[in-house]
């Protein structure tokens, strides 16, 4: 196995990235072989894809079996070996009937079909080990010695981009937003990387147009949570349990939450959102539901001892899974991209064995002391108080925004983003997205005027909020986004992150402030490119970086 | 042995022991001490902690987890150090970071007691209601609980026969022995409704989850309980992997659970089950011989080596251990446990040479 993918990977004095036998995030060598064969496979998916619908045919289930495919690939989601075996022969099954169309369609317009190269004529093997012997064919390093580095540098940020691209896409999707635009974006990608393309140029050109293509996707994604929950309003949440019977919802996926408030109504049970599904409790289609009590613990790290000690089934509806510990292992289940071997596995959304776990688990026995948090504060939210924002800039009572966005993760440098928000002035404001708020969310950051110091703008999820609070304040003071008092300070761990970057970048966004680390798999010439052409900064020490900005806006 | 004192940042003193063989992380776990971790493999830092006194062996890591200051200012990792003497510890995090797990004692009624063949019980029983575990049977498939009879010296271990479940219930498959404390209550005291004291579960004889090789099943008498818990488990998974049971015993009339078996077959496909009976004084058409011989004959067969499950008596074990030692299949590819010829899984084999991690804080033998 070789991955390095995400933020966590295993860092040495001789390089990056996990080999061996076991990845840094518990992800074993043959899942991550069998994961890269998905992907190759995947890629002559895309070709043939991209092919047709130059020629106006598509292909609706083999473009979305492409956002599963990817979804199942990013850190922390599917670590189930045989699951990649089945997913490998789905897309084989999709690569030829999408062959066949572009014959036809190629046929119809009186074309002579191309023999694609690549990806496009390889053939998986029918078995687990034929397939593992494949994996080399499939590796993104394969040809690292010929291409050099920062052609596998930029073709690695091009892949990963378009992971993190079709995780947000088959979020919207799974909710009934789709984008053609998204697809034959994705298929373009997968075509470009099918070809094995040898030049800086056109994968450059390729990463941003993903960063535009995942604006789109962010836009739907936004338009699907919305569509079906309504518009996140400034919600009190408790972070405190309540007496009573139990369920635990992690991830991203708010139908799947949607569900299983259905399946408990009237039960007798609570339910409680993990980690990066808080933001829900803002909808307010789903915080109509009472027994949605709260939410509980913090960023998905820290899921192993928060799981042990929840006393209910928990469910993992999307990322960010870790290795399942003993006391828990029976009952936690995981459910649409998300697998582990030996966990239970909800596939098609009937959520009743959860229901019948939580009655036969013990609940917690009394309320703890309630405590809550505010969040809610999405672009409708931000830009409805928008003239007060506006007025208490002109008046010099804010003198800055941080937007500190972006995940959590185990590494110990990201304290800094604890003492970043915790550094910030009083009068300045703090606009957080994604995990690594849960570092600091909790603390009392006060209010400016009527105004909290701290808006929680939602999950990585609901970056396309920030971007759209952003480009409106811009609009509003007659400048560019780079001109005005904002920083933005980021922190990514796995591939959604990439994409977000992709579109920061793609939007003309600059100086933004990255870490905890750089990407291992962009070597020092492309860093280069990006601090030139985007200003791109790694982040230093909290309170220099809190001046330097401030100092920027001077 | 060594001792370890960890002192966490607010100021608790943690104390347990750790041998030279294992991470003080895994010794740790062994004491139902759970500090943090994530990766397990020196990568992420998070189970970084400082050494006060005492010397401790540290195993290759990332500079990013442990930075060379780091190392020089007194730190290692738990899950990358072992110990060479008694050591004090400092911990960068709270105590409540950790996480403890006592072993869960409950109590459970008799549902059924039913003769199976001449030799086996079949023991079900219901766990009560309990405030801190509610109704659920939460065990991994493949451990084993220890039964104690209220009031009385009266324990024994056995291993669980069916899977983790939400309506509380525990099946055991067990050997009536002549004389056997246990088996003299079971045959002539308990009735249904009977209250019995449930220790556990224990053990970490289950399935390597993340493992790609065929699973074979090789059991001896009621060392078919933990085969049967795993291979339904499978079946409620839809689990792919192939896989076979070669189940073995003595006389023909011992004979049971065989309607388990092919009711199996419904979720498990895939599964081949060879029934051995090594004196057939009687009519018999299945394999005469031992499990052992009957998977001797089946590993001669092309394909891949297969994992190997074993459970029953030590000679099974042995002799298992080297029909797959000849047919070169590797010794950390063999899971058993051993029973003592008393009643039950006694002797747990959790330190055999192929020792080596199922998941964060399980050894299986
Ligand atoms: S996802 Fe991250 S931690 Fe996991 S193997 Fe890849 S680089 Fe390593
Ligand atoms: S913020 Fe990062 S870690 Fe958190 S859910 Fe999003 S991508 Fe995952
Ligand atoms: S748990 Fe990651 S370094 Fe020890």
């Amino acid at each position: 196995m070789f991955c390095y993918q995400c933020e966590q990977t295993f860092r040495s004095d001789e390089g990056a990235g996990c080999a061996g036998t076991k990845g840094m995030c518990g992800k074993d060598a043959a899942t991550a072989d069998l994961q890269d064969v998905l992907l190759h496979v995947c890629e002559g998916l895309g070709q043939y894809l991209h092919h047709a619908r130059a020629l106006g045919a598509t292909d609706a289930e083999g473009d979305r079996f492409l956002l599963f495919a990817f979804f199942t690939t990013l850190t922390n989601v599917n670590f189930n070996a045989a699951r990649f075996v089945q997913l490998i022969a789905e897309a084989a099954r999709l690569r030829d009937r999408a062959r066949a169309l572009y014959e036809r369609a190629a046929r119809a317009a009186a074309k002579i079909p191309e023999n694609l190269p690549g990806a496009a004529v390889f053939v998986p093997a029918s078995d687990m080990n034929g397939l593992l012997a494949q994996a080399g064919e499939a590796a993104i390093r394969k040809d690292a010695a010929i291409v050099g580095e920062d052609v596998i540098g930029l073709r690695s940020l091009v892949l990963y981009g378009l992971k993190g691209v079709c995780a947000y896409a088959h979020h919207a999707r799974v909710l009934g937003e789709e984008r053609p635009e998204i697809y034959a974006a994705v298929e373009h990608a997968l075509d470009l990387l099918a070809r094995e393309p040898k030049d800086i140029e056109p994968l450059l050109e390729e990463a941003l147009a993903l960063g535009r293509a995942n604006f789109v996707a962010m836009e739907a994604l936004d338009a699907a949570n919305t569509g079906a929950f309504g518009t996140p309003q400034p919600t009190q949440v408790r972070v405190t349990p309540v007496k009573g019977k139990a369920i635990l919802v992690s991830g991203h996926d708010l139908k799947d939450l949607h569900e299983i408030l259905e399946a408990t109504k009237d039960k007798g049970i609570n339910v409680y959102t993990h980690g990066e599904l808080l933001p829900a409790h803002a909808y307010p289609k789903l915080k109509a539901y009472p027994h949605l009590a709260g939410n509980y613990g913090g960023a998905w790290q820290d899921q192993q001892k928060e799981f042990a000690d929840f006393p209910g089934p928990i469910v993992m509806t999307s990322n960010c899974l870790i290795e399942p510990q003993a006391r828990y292992r029976g009952r936690i289940f995981t459910a649409g991209p998300v697998g582990w071997a030996g966990l239970r596995h909800i596939a098609e959304g009937d959520f009743s064995q959860v229901v019948q776990a939580a009655l036969a688990l013990p609940g917690f026995p009394e309320d703890v002391e309630e405590k809550t948090i505010t969040i809610g504060f999405g672009r409708t939210a931000v830009l409805g108080v928008a003239d007060k924002v506006i007025e208490a800039v002109k008046a010099g009572q804010i003198r800055h925004f941080f937007l500190v966005g972006g995940c959590d993760g185990a590494a110990p440098g990201r304290n800094y983003y604890s003492d970043f928000a915790d550094e910030a002035p009083d009068d300045t404001v703090i606009l957080t997205i994604g995990c690594g708020k849960y570092r600091f969310n909790k603390h009392d950051f006060g209010t400016i005027g009527e105004l909290p110091r701290l808006l929680d703008m939602g999950q990585c999820n609901d970056a396309y909020s920030a971007l759209v609070v952003a480009t409106k304040l811009a609009e509003a003071f007659g400048v560019g986004v780079n001109e005005l008092p904002l920083s933005l300070i980021v922190s990514w761990f796995e591939q959604k992150a990439a994409a977000v970057l992709l579109t920061l970048l793609a939007l003309g966004v600059r100086n933004v402030r990255l870490g905890p680390t750089l990407p291992a798999f962009l070597t020092p010439a492309l860093v280069n490119v990006l601090v030139e052409k985007f200003g791109i900064q790694p982040i230093g020490e909290a309170k220099a970086d809190i001046a330097a900005a401030l100092a920027r806006a001077a | 042995m060594f001792k370890v004192e960890l002192l966490t940042r607010d100021g608790a003193s943690i104390a347990f022991e750790a041998d030279a063989t294992q991470t003080l992380l895994e010794a740790a776990e062994r004491a139902s001490v759970y500090p943090p971790s994530s990766c397990r493999e020196g990568g992420c830092g998070v189970c970084r902690v400082t050494k006060v006194s005492g010397d401790a062996e540290l195993l290759s890591c990332s500079s990013a987890a442990l930075s060379e200051k780091e190392r020089a200012a007194g730190d290692i990792l738990l899950c990358r150090s072992r110990a060479r003497s008694d050591l004090q510890l400092t911990a960068t995090f709270d105590q409540t970071a950790i996480g403890s797990a006592p072993e869960p004692v409950r109590t459970a009624r008799i549902v059924e007691i039913a003769p199976q063949g001449s030799t086996t019980l079949r023991l079900v029983l219901q766990y009560s209601d309990d405030p801190t575990f509610g109704q659920a049977a939460q065990f991994v498939a493949g451990q084993y609980a220890e039964l104690a009879v209220p009031g009385a010296p009266i324990k024994r271990s056995y291993s669980l026969a069916n899977t983790p479940n939400w309506d509380g219930l525990l099946e055991f498959l067990i050997r009536i022995q002549p004389g056997g404390a246990f088996s003299g209550y079971l045959r002539e005291t308990a009735t249904a409704g009977a209250e019995l004291i449930v220790h556990g579960p224990k053990g970490q004889f289950t399935l390597d989850e993340s493992a790609l090789a065929p699973r074979w099943f090789v059991a001896g008498g009621t060392g078919l309980a933990p085969a049967l818990s795993m291979l339904r488990q499978m079946a409620e998974f839809a689990d792919p992997h192939p896989c076979r049971l070669f189940f073995g015993v003595n006389r023909v009339e011992e004979l049971f659970a065989l309607d388990a078996i092919e009711a199996l077959r419904a979720g498990l496909p895939q599964l081949q089950a060879t029934v051995c009976v090594w004196k057939p004084e009687v009519a018999w058409s299945g394999f005469a011989g031992t499990p052992s011989e009957a998977l001797a004959k089946s590993l001669k067969e092309e394909g891949p080596r297969p994992d190997l499950y074993v459970c029953g008596p030590p000679a099974l074990i042995a002799a298992t251990n080297s029909v797959a030692a000849a047919a070169g299949i590797a010794q950390d590819r063999i899971f058993s446990e051993k029973f003592s010829p008393a009643e039950g899984p006694v002797e747990k084999s959790t330190e055999p040479p192929g020792r080596r991690h199922l998941w964060p804080g399980v050894i299986v033998g």
